[in-house]
């Protein structure tokens, strides 16, 4: 009976060719091949992410009115509710740290080149969205860090030089931060976000299934051919453990270290010490922090973003502007540009933590 | 200059002063005051002498003026005379009252309903004979000059009404404007206490009054009277108090303490709180140890000791009951857990040790007792809601055990599995 | 039965058992809970034949008690239990008509207004509605 419902389903869905390609997917073993897990796991948790988000759905109300008490409900009232919330929270950190790894190791491994740059392209878009997933998800619990946190936030935004103000507004649905900010977060963050990632992680998945995976300079010049793993079945299962390794790790995170529920934003009462945003916008508040407040004339500030922008740019361009091979001392520079902007944001990072004076 | 022509000069002076008066220009101050002529003002304004112009520096602001009522109504005379004539006693003119003919002179219109209720429909009629009843009224009878009157509290040539801020008898100006004769300076020589002033601003009324502008606050007149005030006498003092500590006063005045008290001349409320002094009290006075209140009276040993234990257990019992309660449910809101029912059920317990703070004044170990248990009750309900609580996070970390074990379980079984596969 | 196929026998049933322990919070967690959504605003009081007119009940709104009265003409009102003055759960007495407090004798009326006693504010009126058999309290619409 199985059998002729499934049989059914190979002819209608194509099953066999899909079978097919994922039969001849092979993953190149080499010293580095680790890394190659990162792109999978960040797919993992993103999913656990829509998992998590849609249950939570089911039960928050996005209006400055109820959404504290709605999340309060989830956590005391509703059955598991914590552990979705946790995990929710939990995973969005790890997701952007999976998501780190993964764009540092392609970026240090030269995955960028010919003819791999859309797909680099595609997945510093994805980065920025999920940046972008973990600033409106933030705010959503309205709570004061939250509250305060996405002040300071906006008002960075706000100094972009030219389109700063209106980013500022667009993005706060008025001067301040009011329900209309938490309504529009909450749109951004389950509606417009989503279906922009989704389909730009559709791109990014067509195109490494396309060009196959690659394989850093270094072990191409070593001359033997590289010897090929099977993607069914021995990395995928590998990638099982790392998955399942990854969803331990969150129940012990939402177990041990639940995610706060902290206070109920009140925006007439002065900002709480010590306010600072999510870690992974750490780099750049601590930069922001460091610069003295007038360089040559102008607000210190602004130096920062503009400076932080152009990095940014150079960054996202690596394809273009490094050696089309890979090789030769052009390479070599960015090489040491990866190491250094890797040093730098884990340095600037930690220092946010340190405490004391910036 | 000799005599005659001195006279002459003043009189032509006199002559020349009149016709400017009559035609000045009209004052843009007090359009009522004005409009009935009152040459007393217009002289006495504007003469060297402190003593004589001082009563015109805020008539205009006082009360009496402002209804229209000018100088001849309380001193006689005739206000339409710019002479020296308007002060001719034939024309009623009677000077400066003396200091025991002043409170008459005043009740001939306060006293008068009829002629207050020209003013206000709901006046406050004076009333001269309860004024008799007081110190003040008996001492200047005596013949005492250093008695307060009506003019020392209220004032004179300028009183505000008593609803005025300003005013000396404004609420809270009260205690301020007793305190100008009742210190120890003013009232030298004489036996009366001088401390109440001292005393009170130390108190809770004190502070609550003159810090915090809290005006349901007593100041002395609502205690000790307005117009006849007299130092409470002891059977009276709890009555004074109930007026604003009712189910306090209510629960004291059917107690046996009360009994007691009458019996052996003692005051209730103040034997236990003090008057002028009175402080918030403490949970200390209901307890057995220092600053207990019942062991003041009651001996070691007695009947009455032995009640005051029972209560003080009792109420201390209750408080401990709600201490454990709610440091239990602190620790399980710290841990994320939910204890909104809980808090319910303790902040009754709460509310009972409020009203043991009431009913111990019944001195009645089974009133207390029966609101002691009704606490204790509400007490352990919370208590038995937070054990409940921290039970549930315990099976959280012990699910999240079990589930760990399975995903350690189905990783090494997939190492296993990878170990088995045959080389890749 | 070799290694091979044991082990993998063994990996179902900790896959399935892993599944399990997955889907089960998630399928508890799409029950909804008896209190089906966070009283924040809006409760149901009680029932409309639970009380007589002239006669009153404490309800729970939120983590404080509120007061829900039926007055002799039938209508309900209901306004905030906590005593202004030090807290204690206020009480309707019928006979007078009045909102009265035990610990300290505080009196308001049936508009919340304290009229007499200690406290110094009035009680927070609720709106009251009713839905079919139920009493529905609502936070005042003006607040």
């Amino acid at each position: 009976m199985i059998a002729r419902v499934q049989e059914w389903l190979r002819d209608r869905l194509g099953l066999d060719e899909l079978q097919q390609l994922a039969e001849h997917k092979q993953i190149p073993l080499h010293r580095h091949t680790f890394w190659y897990y990162w792109g999978g796991m960040t797919l993992f948790l993103f999913g656990i992410q829509v998992c998590t988000g849609i249950l939570l759905l089911l039960y928050y109300r996005a209006s400055a009115d109820e959404a504290y008490e709605s999340v309060r409900f989830i956590m005391t009232q509703v059955s598991f509710g914590w552990l979705i919330r946790s995990i929710h929270s939990w995973s969005a950190n790890l997701m952007i740290g999976a998501a780190m790894v993964h764009m540092f190791s392609a970026f240090m491994m030269k995955a960028y080149r010919r003819p791999r740059e859309a797909t680099w392209l595609s997945g510093m878009l994805l980065f920025g969205l999920s940046m972008a997933f973990g600033f409106s998800g933030y705010l959503l619990p309205w709570n004061q860090l939250a509250f305060f946190a996405t002040k300071v936030g906006t008002d960075i935004t706000g100094a972009v030089p030219v389109v700063g103000p209106f980013m500022l507004r667009f993005l706060r649905g008025g001067d301040h931060i009011t329900g209309a900010t938490l309504t529009r977060f909450f749109g951004f963050h389950v509606a417009i976000l989503p279906a922009i990632a989704t389909m730009i992680l559709g791109v990014h998945l067509y195109l490494v299934q396309r060009h196959g995976m690659s394989v850093p300079p270094q072990v191409e010049d070593q001359g033997t051919p590289v010897p090929q793993m099977k993607f069914v079945p021995h990395f995928l299962l590998r990638d099982m453990v790392g998955w399942l390794a990854a969803l331990g790790g969150l129940a012990l995170l939402a177990a041990l270290l639940p995610w706060e529920l902290g206070l109920k934003a009140d925006p007439y009462v002065p900002a709480p010490a010590g306010i600072k945003p999510e870690w992974y916008f750490g780099w750049m508040f601590q930069t922001l922090r460091m610069l003295p407040s007038h360089i040559a004339g102008l607000e210190g500030e602004l130096i920062g973003i503009i400076g932080i922008g152009l990095a940014g740019m150079v960054w996202l361009l690596a394809p273009f502007l490094d050696d089309p091979t890979g090789r030769g001392p052009r390479a070599r520079f960015w090489s040491g540009l990866g190491v250094a902007a890797i040093v730098y944001i884990t340095v600037f990072t930690l220092l946010v933590y340190r405490g004391g004076k910036p | 200059m000799s005599a005659p022509r001195l006279i002459a000069v003043t009189g032509v002076l006199l002559l020349a002063f009149s016709g400017l008066v009559y035609a000045a220009p009209a004052d843009s101050l007090s359009g009522i005051a004005r409009a009935a002529q009152n040459s007393c003002l217009d002289c006495h304004r504007r003469s060297d002498q402190a003593r004589v112009s001082a009563p015109t520096a805020h008539w205009l602001e006082d009360i009496h003026a402002v209804r229209g009522l000018g100088c001849v109504g309380c001193h006689g005379g005739d206000a339409t005379d710019s002479d020296l004539s308007a002060m001719d006693p034939d024309k009623g003119f009677r000077g400066k009252p003396g200091r025991d003919e002043i409170a008459e002179l005043c009740a001939k219109c306060h006293a008068d309903a009829a002629y207050m209720k020209r003013f206000n429909p709901r006046p406050y009629v004076f009333s001269m004979a309860e004024f008799r009843t007081s110190v003040h009224c008996k001492k200047i009878a005596e013949g005492d000059k250093k008695v307060a009157t009506c003019t020392n509290c209220h004032g004179v040539h300028g009183i505000l009404t008593p609803k005025d801020p300003s005013s000396p008898v404004f609420h809270r100006n009260v205690p301020l404007t007793c305190s100008k004769c009742h210190n120890s300076e003013y009232m030298k020589g004489r036996t009366v206490p001088t401390n109440q002033f001292a005393l009170y601003r130390n108190s809770v009324h004190g502070k609550a009054l003159l810090e915090r502008d809290d005006a349901s606050a007593p100041a002395c007149n609502d205690c000790h009277g307005n117009h006849g005030a007299v130092p409470p006498n002891t059977r009276d003092i709890s009555i004074v108090c109930a007026n604003c500590h009712g189910r306090e006063g209510e629960l004291f005045l059917a107690s046996k303490v009360r009994l007691a008290f009458d019996r052996m001349g003692k005051r209730g409320c103040v034997t236990c709180h003090g008057n002028h002094d009175v402080q918030k009290p403490t949970d200390a006075m209901l307890s057995t140890g220092p600053g207990g209140t019942c062991v003041g009276c009651h001996e070691p040993g007695s009947a009455g000791e032995r009640g005051a234990h029972a209560i003080v257990t009792g109420f201390a019992g209750l408080k401990a009951s709600i201490g454990v309660a709610d440091s239990l449910l602190k620790l399980a809101e710290f841990r994320g857990m939910e204890t909104t029912q809980a808090r319910t059920a303790l902040r009754e317990s709460q509310d009972r040790l409020v009203a043991v703070r009431a009913a111990i004044h019944s001195f009645d170990e089974h009133t207390v007792a029966a609101v002691v248990a009704e606490g204790n009750e509400f007490a352990t309900q919370a208590r038995t809601a937070g054990i409940s609580a921290l039970r549930d996070w315990r099976n959280r970390r012990i699910g999240m055990g079990l589930s760990l074990l399975v995903i350690l379980a189905t990783i090494g079984l997939l190492i296993a599995r990878i170990r088995g596969i045959a080389p890749r | 039965m070799d290694r091979r196929r044991f082990l993998d026998w063994m990996i179902r049933i900790s896959g399935t058992t892993l599944g399990a322990f997955v889907l089960y919070p998630v399928v508890r967690y799409l029950v909804p809970p008896r209190i089906p959504e966070a009283v924040t605003r809006r409760v149901v009081a009680g029932k409309v034949k639970e009380l007589q007119p002239g006669s009153f009940k404490i309800f729970p709104f939120g983590s404080q008690p509120g007061l829900l009265i039926r007055t002799q003409d039938g209508s309900f009102r209901a306004m905030s239990a906590v005593c202004t003055h030090l807290g204690c759960t206020a009480q309707y007495r019928g006979a007078d008509r009045m909102v009265w407090c035990a610990c300290h004798n505080g009196v308001y009326d049936l508009e919340g207004r304290n009229v007499s006693g200690p406290p110094p504010r009035p009680l927070e009126r609720y709106d009251v509605h009713v839905e079919g058999e139920d009493v529905v309290v609502e936070k005042a619409r003006t607040s």
